[in-house]
């Protein structure tokens, strides 16, 4: 060793006092808000939801402040499927739920959390909804967060103003928009240069207001590459009432629904420009940036004549998950029921605009919702049939084409030849 | 260092013609980014498309299912046909508009080198954005100002009618290819001496006439060149299609470049990569016949 510093190191300055006690000072203060040291176990958190992120980064740090054996890092930016493949997936994920999920749950990437009491409080009436999308045999391999359900948003004031009640069948449908049409007021607001747009409305709503959704997916893929004009169910038989439906409404939007886009419909509707939009809560946020005063309602798009055919189109918008992977599932499952306690689960779906999924669940608290309130109690709801179809099918761009006025028989048709072809070769 | 010493000019070896085995040296690091970066993937990417793998995950080997899907695939043909008409009607445009404006370009006019930057702008501006920008011309100034007019064919955008929406996209792709295009046929007709036009005109022909016996014969080479470059260029034609139609209305603007990336974000990896391997087997024919071509004209 070098004989100065050692000589240096031996004799304890007023200086190197006071910086040595300053540090362990310094340390003490950081320890009561970031432990460091050892009994602390480092998570990630993936949450991918753009709009949530800075919600769930508040809920960290409130997390962090009830105890100090977790750490959580929340993630947004990782690639997903790589992850899972270099076998370093997130501890926790709290995702949408829908076709991106399938081949994680299905090659049972993700770990059982059926014996965790946050399980077991999850309404029963949701359950179907995950096992529809992607199930693991005997396994509760993701907990439900967040359902959000769409309708029809419709603008009370005019509806005040015509006289219109809400309707419940096809033909009060159709007579509410001739009332608006003789006004010169667009009952609707189509927006078909945005795909999805129309898949999840006017695509969505009209066949989910008709079929079975469960049955007519679970049929169909048990007839796999035989779908086809001669199958037991098919796209171009079982979805052709429901895209003449689609062709009908279409009659009763503006006229330049084919070049504007979802921005354009936000703008238009919140302008009391249509008397109904066919678009999910997550306009909400948006039609206020520019009508805060907005009167706004929900209700089931009728596309029969029997009130009781009335559901409401859900989706499980967020999940949470922990893969088998992960080597710190007990420091996950921790954040994980951090997370579900009611007071924070419930505050969750309640600033977002969504439904909650537990069976204590409080009601919707945005007014905006409330219509959608009596048939999430009854669970007449059903997921997309956009969502169902694998992504490899373009069927958003199907629907557009329906919308912009192609006949259906052939675009249905296609579907079903795409459908059969995936089923060849996967 | 001691070999390169002793090979110094006048030994057996230069004479002989041998190069340097130092010289391959340099080659290396250009070949080992080469194998890795594109080599390697596109081998992965053949062996893939003769499986089920979606990217990632466990897989099984499927022979030629998919590309016996491929063929049946009435989307997938619709690619194809789209965008080999749009790349021949797109290179048609672009090399008939460009060579007038280069003819004009290059005639004896006023603030010729300030017209030459103008038309040259488009080039510096991404295909994203040019997309963009067009995007809400074609769907709102444009029917606004048919309506104005009176105009009913425009008043409704063109982007939204599946018959047409192609017209936009090759006009908004041309927009961006004649500049590169102007500066290839301005380059090849100030490489046409004087003395040629000069006695042409003593020979009392026309300046039509010598636009069709002197300026287009000597400038062919150049022609071809921008013919098969941009042909090939428009074969893969991708960000402008994203920015003004998405591949719409329906699937009828979606090039062979889109449905290929498709296959990354839905699963459809392996489906994909068969076709990413028949459009390598195109771009390899039309390589070759480029390289025939130019070598041919370079000699001469």
């Amino acid at each position: 060793m070098h004989p100065q510093r050692s000589s240096t190191a031996a004799h304890l300055s007023r200086r190197s006092f006071l910086v040595g006690a300053g540090a362990i000072g310094a340390g003490l203060a950081l320890a009561g808000c970031a432990p460091q040291g050892a009994g602390v176990t480092e998570i990630s958190f993936y949450i991918s939801k753009p709009e949530v992120i800075g919600y769930f980064d508040t809920l960290i740090a409130k997390f962090h402040k009830t105890q100090s054996t977790v750490r959580v890092i929340r993630d947004s930016t990782s690639n997903l499927s790589a992850d899972f493949v270099r076998n370093s997936p997130p501890d926790l994920g709290c995702l949408n739920y829908n076709f991106s999920m399938v081949q994680f749950v299905e090659r049972g990437a993700l770990s059982d959390l059926s014996d965790m009491p946050e399980a077991g409080r999850i309404n029963p009436d949701i359950t179907p909804l995950v096992k529809a999308t992607a199930d693991y045999p005997g396994r509760t391999s993701v907990i439900p967060y967040s359902l959000t359900a769409a309708s029809v948003l419709y603008n009370k004031d005019l509806f005040a103003k015509y006289g219109v009640a809400i309707p419940t069948t096809w033909d009060e449908l159709a007579a509410a928009a001739a009332t608006f049409m003789a006004a010169g007021i667009s009952p609707f607001f189509n927006t078909y240069k945005d795909t999805w747009t129309v898949a999840q409305g006017l695509f969505d709503y009209t066949v989910g207001g008709m079929i079975d959704i469960p049955s007519f997916f679970a049929k169909l893929r048990s007839e796999g590459t035989s779908v086809g004009s001669s199958s037991r169910v098919s796209f171009q038989k079982d979805f052709e009432a429901a895209m003449a439906r689609v062709s009908q409404l279409t009659s009763y939007a503006n006229k330049d629904a084919a070049s504007r886009g979802y921005g354009d419909g936000n703008l238009a509707f919140a302008q009391g420009k249509s008397a109904m939009y066919l678009q999910g809560p997550w306009a909400l946020g948006e039609l206020a940036k520019t009508n805060k005063a907005l009167n706004i309602g929900t209700f089931p798009l009728p596309v029969t004549n029997d009130p009781a055919d009335l559901k409401v189109r859900v989706n499980v918008d967020l999940a949470l998950w922990i893969p088998e992977a992960s080597t710190k599932k007990a420091a996950a499952r921790s954040f994980l029921s951090y997370l579900m306690r009611p007071e924070i689960h419930n505050a969750y779906n309640a600033d977002n605009n969504a439904f909650g999924t537990t069976k204590d669940a409080p009601p919707a608290a945005n007014p905006a919702l409330a219509g959608m309130q009596k048939y999430y109690d009854d669970a007449a709801f059903y997921l997309g049939a956009s969502q169902l179809i694998p992504s490899a099918i373009p069927v958003a761009n199907y629907a557009q084409s329906i919308a912009l006025g192609a006949r259906p028989g052939p675009v249905l048709e296609q579907l079903d030849g795409d459908w059969s072809r995936l089923a060849l070769r996967s | 260092m001691a070999v390169v010493t002793n090979a110094l000019p006048g030994g057996k070896a230069r004479v002989r013609g041998r190069v340097d085995k130092t010289y391959y040296a340099f080659l290396v690091p250009g070949l080992v980014l080469f194998t890795l970066a594109i080599t390697l993937p596109a081998l992965m990417g053949i062996f893939y498309s003769f499986t089920n793998s979606v990217g990632y995950g466990q897989f099984s080997f499927s022979g030629v299912i998919n590309y016996i899907a491929l063929f049946s695939d009435p989307t997938i043909r619709g690619a194809y046909g789209f965008t080999i008409g749009f790349a021949l009607v797109t290179v048609a445009v672009v090399n008939f508009v460009a060579f007038l404006l280069a003819i004009g370009l290059t005639a004896r006019i006023r603030a010729k080198v300030a017209l030459r930057a103008v038309f040259v702008l488009p080039m510096v501006v991404s295909g994203i954005v040019i997309a963009y920008v067009f995007n809400f011309l074609f769907s709102n100034s444009l029917p606004a100002a048919a309506g104005a007019l009176g105009f009913a064919p425009l008043e409704q955008s063109l982007l939204a009618n599946p018959d047409l929406a192609w017209v936009a996209i090759v006009i908004v792709t041309a927009w961006q290819a004649i500049p590169s295009t102007i500066l290839i046929y301005i380059a090849g007709i100030l490489a046409i001496p004087a003395d040629v036009y000069e006695a042409a005109a003593l020979d009392g022909a026309s300046a039509s006439r010598q636009l069709r016996s002197i300026t287009v014969p000597l400038t062919a080479g150049y022609i071809l060149i921008n013919v098969i470059i941009g042909f090939k260029n428009f074969l893969n034609s991708y960000d402008i299609i994203v920015g003004l139609t998405n591949g719409g209305p329906g699937t009828s603007t979606t090039s062979i470049a889109m449905s290929i990336f498709q296959g990354f974000t839905n699963g459809d990896y392996s489906y994909q990569m068969a076709n990413a391997t028949i459009f390598f087997l195109i771009a390899l024919v039309i390589a070759f016949l480029q390289l025939r071509v130019t070598r041919g004209k370079a000699s001469a």
